[in-house]
């Protein structure tokens, strides 16, 4: 009884709409473009998601939190760089990519500073890091792209198994990994209470401001990572890239069904979330929208997504207040 | 003019509680109506349904006999009904002229008339009989003469006809209170119909001419304020012999001597030097007004709040809880006064809620919880607690009041805990739940458990308590026993030491 509940949970509701606006989306580009409808296309927008993918994780976490973080686009561009650069001093590559995830854990550690112990807006003080680390990605490399020739490096950017590559396997292993965490241990309990009521969880036993803190190192970790395999795919670590990142990521997981008011949404919605809008973003260039009308475009599924989730929280009310009618 | 105002089968819903049940009643011109109720009865809820603030789910109010309907307060004033609240609404930046005229300033040609709006202004406010001018800014007025301004704001529409004031002498002095009686004789006089929220009994008796009773949400009756006798308003107002029910109550005769908690010297931002001990198996009543540092200095204990003086000792042992993860390990917990800010996770089902303490009893080595576990817990919470819902898996807001009050008490039984510190564990909730939670209460006591019980409520703290602390303005100020609690005796203690402390300064 149960397990088939949980079953119909998982594919019911919003998810079967977004499921929906999946195959809109293939149905309209595919008459568009006949190519949109094939195996390397399908790929390809794997390969697009890859980034965009790890940092949903991130925001997921962050969101259901009550949290948020708008430096990711500016971290992993930096995580680039730095990984490019320590190796081309002659650091091996792993050693390389150790030091940028604890990178990384330092922009997590600052990010919930700023929230936890001076108590500023997450949308603010992020945006402070998305500054700062911006600057500095531009700083270490003055400004200039760094070509990556390490074969292991360029190694890792060109490996596949079964036709897809190695980082695309790395976010798909990520994804189930954590949307496990989330879903099932001590921890994610611990992320939803603090996202529905902070003052509440904190007198029931939790500790909001770790697991804050441990959200906001998580997304450290996957911006440098990410970043890195970035690079990787790119030959080189270039300072300007990744602008809007957190632009997408957000879109993925507010159409996902996180709710930006905290403490609702998963892991499968984010899942959804980012595939439907890189296979959005993909079918737009596909069919030769330019540039600048794509940015109108996502701007107009961030509006969706943020319309949807406000139509969600109303039926939620509406429905609790049907049910406490009934009760009453 | 003469008016009416009519309410016909007002009821309106919030999540969890039906807030108004098919209130319906008449207020009439030239008369003061008093609501009186205990808190979340609905008096508040039904200006605000009046007023737009709120849409009722069912009924409808009349207006001189029309039906009337305003979606928003402003489409309320527009039609000649304002409500004064406790908090301002008024801009503090502005003169008294520009805040009587706010949105409607007289003009010339395309430029604000300044010169006329002070001068009407100046008019009403010597109608009102007023020390104060037109011109002067707002912020630079007392709270009292800010109140004017709201009132004469209203008063300054032609179509005034339905005033309503929400607890107004809250923050006024004696004499202020005089004067604002005086402006309300006046708009009585005039055939305004006059809406008076408070709780204080003597004020009742002395501006109102009818009260109209409230109880859990529904109208009771209406009766003469002058006429009729205060002991039976109260009895109208809580609506039952409170007495029959403590007297009912299966309680532990026994208390052991044996001290169970200690406070030594407790002092936090909130509370000065509080000393008392527990016994296991003891109901320690905790009396006063709602500020006086009760529910601050149980904040302290636990770690909520930072102590910054005194020490606690549990069992003869010092003891520190730097959070409420620390006051939970070491048995003593806290089920919180504002069930829906400090208590419930509304996000989540009802076995979350329950399980939120045991995270750690119910997770492995890894952090990977124990789902059968937990629903075990809540399972046995749901039994134990008698807590009325069709599944485990429902939302716990979709649960009434009491029920959900009755999760967050599951929640913390089910920690195990040495002392269970209750903080007004039955406001809002209805009576029937209240017989209940009552004898869970004494349960709890025979079981062995030291509990610490806040209430405002003097009958329950005197029916339920074998011992009970007063407290006035952050401190201690007596302990009464069981045998020698009265009303008068806890009150004269609650409100005593701040006649003292005047006195001295």
């Amino acid at each position: 009884m149960s397990e088939k509940k949980k079953l119909s949970g998982i594919i019911s509701g919003d998810k079967l709409i977004l499921i929906g606006a999946i195959v809109v989306v293939y149905i309209v580009f595919t008459l568009l473009n006949r190519n949109f409808f094939s195996w390397t296309n399908f790929v390809n927008v794997l390969v697009a998601s890859h980034l965009v993918g790890l940092v949903a994780i991130g925001h997921t976490y962050l969101i259901i939190a009550g949290q948020n973080d708008l430096s990711p686009g500016s971290v992993a561009a930096f995580s680039g760089v730095l990984a490019a650069l320590l190796v081309s001093w002659g650091l091996n590559f792993w050693l390389a990519l150790i030091v940028t995830i604890l990178a990384g854990v330092v922009v997590g550690l600052f990010n919930s500073w700023m929230v936890n112990s001076i108590k500023l807006e997450a949308f603010i003080a992020t945006l402070v890091t998305q500054s700062v680390i911006r600057g500095f990605a531009y700083i270490i490399c003055d400004g200039k792209p760094i070509a990556i020739s390490d074969s292991t490096f360029l190694w890792i950017g060109k490996i596949r198994f079964l036709d897809i590559p190695l980082f695309v396997w790395i976010t798909i292993l990520c994804y189930v990994a954590f949307g496990f965490v989330l879903a099932k241990t001590k921890f994610g309990r611990g992320v939803y209470a603090i996202g529905g009521n902070k003052d509440a969880a904190r007198l029931a036993g939790l500790n909001p401001k770790r697991i804050v803190l441990i959200c906001y190192i998580v997304m450290g970790i996957f911006c440098a990572l990410g970043g890195t395999l970035f690079a990787a795919r790119m030959n080189s670590g270039q300072p300007a890239a990744n602008v809007n990142l957190e632009f997408d990521a957000i879109t993925a997981v507010i159409l996902g069904g996180v709710s930006f008011s905290g403490g609702v949404g998963g892991m499968t919605g984010t899942v959804l979330g980012v595939f439907l809008i890189q296979a959005f973003n993909s079918g737009l260039t596909m069919v030769n929208i330019p540039t600048f009308w794509q940015y109108v475009a996502r701007g107009g599924l961030l509006l969706f997504a943020l319309t949807s989730d406000f139509i969600r929280r109303r039926n939620r009310e509406r429905s609790l207040l049907e049910a406490s009618k009934k009760n009453a | 003019m003469q008016h009416t105002l009519e309410f016909k089968k007002i009821t309106k819903y919030f999540p969890g509680v039906k807030a108004l049940d098919g209130v319906s009643f008449q207020a009439h011109s030239g008369e003061v109506l008093a609501f009186l109720g205990e808190n979340g009865a609905g008096k508040s809820t039904l200006l605000k349904t009046l007023n737009g603030d709120y849409q009722p789910d069912e009924g409808e109010y009349l207006v001189d006999g029309k039906p009337a309907h305003f979606r928003n307060p402003h489409e309320a004033i527009e039609a000649g009904i304002s409500v004064i609240y406790q908090e301002r609404q008024i801009l503090m930046e502005l003169s008294v002229a520009e805040n009587i005229y706010l949105g409607r300033m007289p003009t010339k040609g395309i430029m604000i008339d300044t010169h006329k709006a002070n001068e009407s202004a100046q008019r009403i406010i010597e109608d009102f009989g007023l020390p104060i001018r037109a011109t002067d800014k707002v912020k630079d007025l007392s709270i009292a003469y800010q109140q004017m301004v709201e009132i004469m704001k209203a008063y300054s529409r032609d179509n005034l006809k339905v005033i309503c004031f929400d607890e107004p002498t809250a923050s006024l002095s004696d004499a202020e209170i005089d004067s604002l009686f005086r402006i309300i004789t006046k708009l009585k006089s005039e055939g305004k119909i006059i809406i008076y929220v408070s709780h204080r009994m003597s004020e009742i008796k002395t501006i109102a001419d009818k009260v109209a009773i409230f109880k859990d949400g529904r109208y009771v009756d209406t009766v003469d304020a002058r006429t009729t006798p205060e002991a039976d308003m109260i009895r109208m107002m809580v609506g039952r012999d409170l007495g029959d029910i403590y007297e009912k109550l299966d309680r532990n005769t026994d208390p052991k001597t044996e001290v169970l908690l200690e406070a030594r010297h407790i002092s936090s931002d909130y509370v000065d030097d509080v000393s008392f001990t527990l016994h296991k198996g003891e109901v320690l009543g905790f009396s006063g007004l709602v500020g006086a540092g009760r529910t601050e200095t149980m904040r302290a204990i636990i770690g909520a709040d930072k102590m910054t003086g005194g020490e606690v000792l549990l069992e003869g042992k010092p003891i520190h809880n730097r959070s409420p993860y620390h006051a939970m390990k070491n048995g003593i917990v806290l089920v919180p006064e504002d069930r829906k800010m400090q208590g419930i996770l509304a996000n989540l089902d009802i076995t979350d809620n329950i399980n939120i303490s045991l995270l750690d009893k119910h997770s492995n080595a890894l952090g990977i919880l124990n789902r059968k576990a937990e629903q075990e817990t809540a399972a046995k919470g749901i039994r134990d607690f008698r807590i009325k819902t069709p599944s485990a898996d429902k939302k716990i807001v979709e649960l009434s009041g009491g029920n959900q009050q009755k999760c967050i008490v599951a929640r913390w039984m089910a920690t195990e805990p040495k002392v269970l510190i209750l903080d007004e564990p039955t406001k809002g909730i209805d009576v029937g739940a209240k017989a209940e939670f009552y004898q869970m209460i004494c349960d709890f006591a025979k079981q062995g458990l030291g509990v610490i019980l806040i209430s405002s409520e003097l009958p329950e703290v005197i029916g339920l308590s074998d011992r009970i602390i007063v407290m006035r303005g952050r401190e201690i100020t007596g302990e009464v026993m069981r045998e020698d609690a009265t009303e008068d005796r806890l009150l004269s203690l609650g409100m005593m030491e701040k006649t003292k402390k005047e006195n001295k300064a």
